[in-house]
């Protein structure tokens, strides 16, 4: 079952996405601050920051009667603009979700079957420090994996896995965002952000801001679009809410945006309407792109984009003449095809030679806040090189976040070496992969596997052990400087004692290193690490404000321009802007985006293009009782043609078949797809009985997507999976 | 500033034979942390030292020229050889050209 437009709209408003929120931009709100907040010893309000998302925006915390009763944006922080979105709200739900891990557990039955026995804390640190010590005896450390998402208490778990001595900590951004990061890090030494509130004309491809996830960037698009008007030019097979709001939508031909950007990049240099001034001073190897884009003129993107080549004329001229103030947005999440790195060039090199950079209305570098540092004793290096070969097939790519596809190849074929102990942090592989299948394997030849997590995912249902984790509302966290054209730093502090026999992350790793004689590496509490981190800080008395207020801003008005002085030097090769870059030619890959048309599907089959909404983006969320309520099930669009073609009906049952897998789930046929894609939303078909809200209910991508990934970051590709779709 | 001053002055005496590569990137950024930037931070009398402040070349260069107190002073009282090993392969691996793509959180 899908949701209705009008679904979208209200749950708009009731993420608090008014307009007025994001045009008043005003730093240090401290009016809510000065009227007070009502303390008794049960009723308290907490400023605290939110963790459902990566997002990380500033919340405030009702206790009343010791339970949190609500959460309210915390109008202090300019990053999160006054707002707490729908999923924001449901942290409550998290706290005292009936289905959430309570105590710790080891598995008696078989892996999956999930029989578990509950122990205390003693008997799960002993249990997994004994597997993992057998796992070092045999095969050395490096046969331990240790993977984790993005959060605030990473920084442990990670350490946790270098001081044991393995090299194999694979995180997150190869499954998200690692081609978006590797190419604007390529070109610019940075990733900027994007001034949407501020910018004139924006396009937007593979990416879809106004519904799959609820950040800054679309309330900065509600402002800049939908209220200053500036243009939105739009590029998805799907018409999805974002298309709703654009000004000009285009189905593209799935996989070509590249050619649709080259095209522009032709016309705009073909027609000498590039920023001649930011180009001469600040960049690197306009001659050769130049001489490159001569042969992709519109007429021949046309051919491969379906997007009529006059419109991308006009458009490239549209894009120019606003100049510092137009973007081609990069998005967020970036794991799409197997040229997304190169796709992403363009797109960089493109606003590039409009001059967008470091302008208002651009692309702006992020400012940074000091911050201090707890200094830990520091471990050996791990010996072994990685198990994923990063250096030898991904010498670009982020050595720290390894590469997560080819990693679990080699798992797979025991080649370097063998892996035999996995511990899971805040991560769910079988979901967050594709090619389930694949997953499922790699935790059959695991000796041990070990998982911190919050709530029973998929790959904790399949774990011997697992250590639960308090709620962010339970605990306090390392500080966070949110870097961008308004920085801000963030405190997360406890808000509730935990409910439950669960605790921070930090004192799991601790119960797990002092067992692993690591304890000395880990020899403090979570207090000394923040007072360390307060200490430099641009606050007076910067405890003291970070415990009251949750967050700190700096005042004013961004500043645009800081790096738009000869002096200045890019984090890159050349110290430019590389346009042209010798460091990929080094590497053995293209200097200059090359396109190279996708394989397209046989006439019985359709592209499976994925896509997220915002109730609850990852698949983490989709069990939590309140964003559930939103959407109970995923279903599989399908146009109208094909669909009558194949005899199927509105809300009948369909099987999708790929090469690794199928599954089945009811089909929505809409005309807003093109015929050649079907479309699936992330986050259903659980195989946990303890995400009992959507236990086999609708269906997992991850179960029909195949192994593909971008060649250059190693960047999971998502939509490179053909499908067969049928009556079931 | 005295005690950094003579951290770089004797890392320049002591690792002019050394190469970059092969220390602790880890251990690098802890004694750079605790040691060189007792002194070189913003606002403080010794100029700020990240290592963005020097390319790859300069940062060897720098370290083999001695161009810290002209190499008048020595780091053994502060660091051992190993520990400025360490520091250097730090600096070098996060220098201005090094190649430093960025992540998510972590």
């Amino acid at each position: 079952m899908g949701t209705t437009r009008m679904d979208r709209r209200l749950f708009l408003k009731a993420a608090g996405l008014t307009a007025g929120a994001a045009a008043t931009l005003e730093v240090g709100c401290l009016s809510y601050f000065k009227k007070g907040r009502s303390a008794t010893a049960d009723n308290r309000e907490v400023p605290t920051t939110c963790e459902l998302c990566p997002n990380k925006c500033s919340a405030i915390a009702v206790v009343e009667a010791g339970r949190v009763k609500k959460l309210n944006p915390n109008p202090e922080n300019p990053k999160s603009r006054d707002m707490l979105c729908a999923r924001g709200n449901a942290a409550i739900k998290q706290v005292y979700d009936p289905d959430r891990l309570k105590q710790p557990m080891i598995r008696v039955g078989a892996r999956g079957e999930g029989k578990w026995k509950p122990v205390s804390w003693d008997e799960a640190f002993d249990f997994a420090a004994k597997k993992l010590g057998e796992a070092k005896s045999k095969y050395g450390p490096e046969s331990t994996l240790w993977s984790s998402t993005e959060g605030f208490q990473e920084v442990f778990f990670k350490n946790l896995g270098l001081a044991f001595g393995s090299p194999n900590l694979v995180r997150h951004p190869t499954l998200c965002l690692a081609s978006v990061n590797l190419a604007y890090s390529a070109t610019f030494g940075t990733v900027p952000s994007f001034d949407l509130l501020n910018s004139k004309y924006v396009i937007m491809s593979g990416a879809n801001r106004f519904e799959s996830i609820i950040t800054p960037d679309t309330m900065d698009l509600i402002g800049g679009v939908m209220e200053r008007k500036a243009k939105l030019v739009y590029l998805d097979p799907r018409f999805t809410v974002t298309a709703s709001k654009a000004d000009e939508w285009y189905p593209i031909k799935p996989g070509t945006d590249l050619a649709f950007i080259l095209a522009m990049i032709h016309v705009i240099i073909a027609e000498n309407r590039h920023s001649k001034e930011f180009v001469s001073a600040y960049t690197v190897g306009f001659e050769q792109l130049a001489e490159h884009v001569k042969p992709y003129t519109p007429e021949w993107a046309e051919k491969e984009t379906e997007i009529p080549g006059k419109d991308i004329t006009r458009i490239a001229r549209e894009f120019a003449d606003a100049g510092a103030r137009a973007l081609y947005y990069a998005g967020r999440r970036s794991s799409w095809y197997q040229n997304d790195f190169q796709m992403r060039r363009a797109q960089a090199i493109l606003n590039a030679i409009v001059g967008n950079w470091d302008q208002m209305g651009g692309m702006v570098p992020n400012a940074k806040l000091p911050k201090g540092e707890f200094l830990f004793m520091p471990w050996d290096e791990p010996k072994a090189p990685r198990v994923d070969e990063i250096e030898k097939h991904f010498p670009l790519a982020a050595k720290g976040d390894g590469v997560y596809l080819k990693l679990r190849e080699n798992v797979l074929s025991g080649k370097p070496y063998p892996i035999k102990a996995w511990m899971v942090y805040k991560q769910d592989p079988l979901n967050a992969m594709p090619d389930q299948s694949k997953t499922l394997k790699m935790i059959e030849q695991m000796d041990f596997i070990g998982v911190i997590d919050v709530q029973m995912s998929d790959l904790a249902w399949y774990a011997d052990v697992v250590f639960p984790e308090s709620a962010y509302l339970e605990r306090t966290d390392p500080v966070e400087v949110m870097p961008g054209i308004w920085p801000a730093v963030v405190f997360r502090q406890q808000v509730v004692k935990p409910i439950h026999d669960t605790k921070p992350n930090l004192e799991i790793v601790q119960g797990l290193a002092k067992r692993l004689g690591l304890g000395d590496y880990f020899d403090y509490t979570i207090e000394q690490w923040v007072e360390a981190e307060f200490k430099d800080l641009p606050i007076p008395m910067a405890a003291e404000h970070m415990k009251k207020h949750g967050v700190w801003a700096a005042s004013g008005q961004p500043s645009y321009g800081k790096t738009l002085n000869p002096d200045h030097r890019f984090v890159t090769k050349t110290g430019k802007v590389e346009l042209f870059s010798e460091r990929l030619q080094e590497a053995g890959y293209d200097p200059l985006p090359v396109y190279a048309a996708p394989k397209q599907p046989r006439s019985d089959q359709f592209r499976l293009v994925l896509g997220r909404v915002g109730y609850f983006t990852h698949a983490n969320q989709s069990n939590n009782v309140w964003l559930h309520e939103f959407m109970k099930e995923n279903d599989l669009w399908i146009n109208p043609k094909p669909a009558a073609r194949l005899g199927i009906q509105n809300g009948a049952t369909v099987s999708v078949t790929s090469s690794v897998g199928s599954v089945k789930l009811k089909a929505r046929v809409t005309e807003e797809i093109r015929p050649d894609c079907v479309f699936m939303l992330h986050g259903f078909g659980k195989k946990s009985k303890m995400q009992s809200l959507v236990y086999n209910v609708g269906a997992s991508d991850a179960a029909v997507l195949e192994t593909a990934w971008d060649q250059v970051s190693g960047n999971a590709a998502f939509h490179e999976t053909f499908v067969k779709v049928a009556t079931a | 500033m005295r005690n950094s001053l003579l951290l770089l002055a004797a890392i320049t005496v002591i690792t002019a034979p050394l190469a970059a590569e092969g220390g602790s990137d880890t251990k690098g950024k802890f004694f750079f942390k605790k040691t060189c930037k007792s002194c070189h931070t913003a606002g403080s009398a010794a100029k700020e030292i990240t290592p963005l402040s020097k390319t790859q070349a300069q940062w060897k260069a720098y370290f083999a020229a001695g161009k810290h107190k002209k190499g008048a002073e020595k780091l053994d009282t502060l660091l051992k050889p190993e520990q400025v090993k360490d520091v250097q392969t730090f600096l070098v691996n996060h220098a201005s050209d090094s190649p430093q793509p960025e992540t998510c959180g972590g």
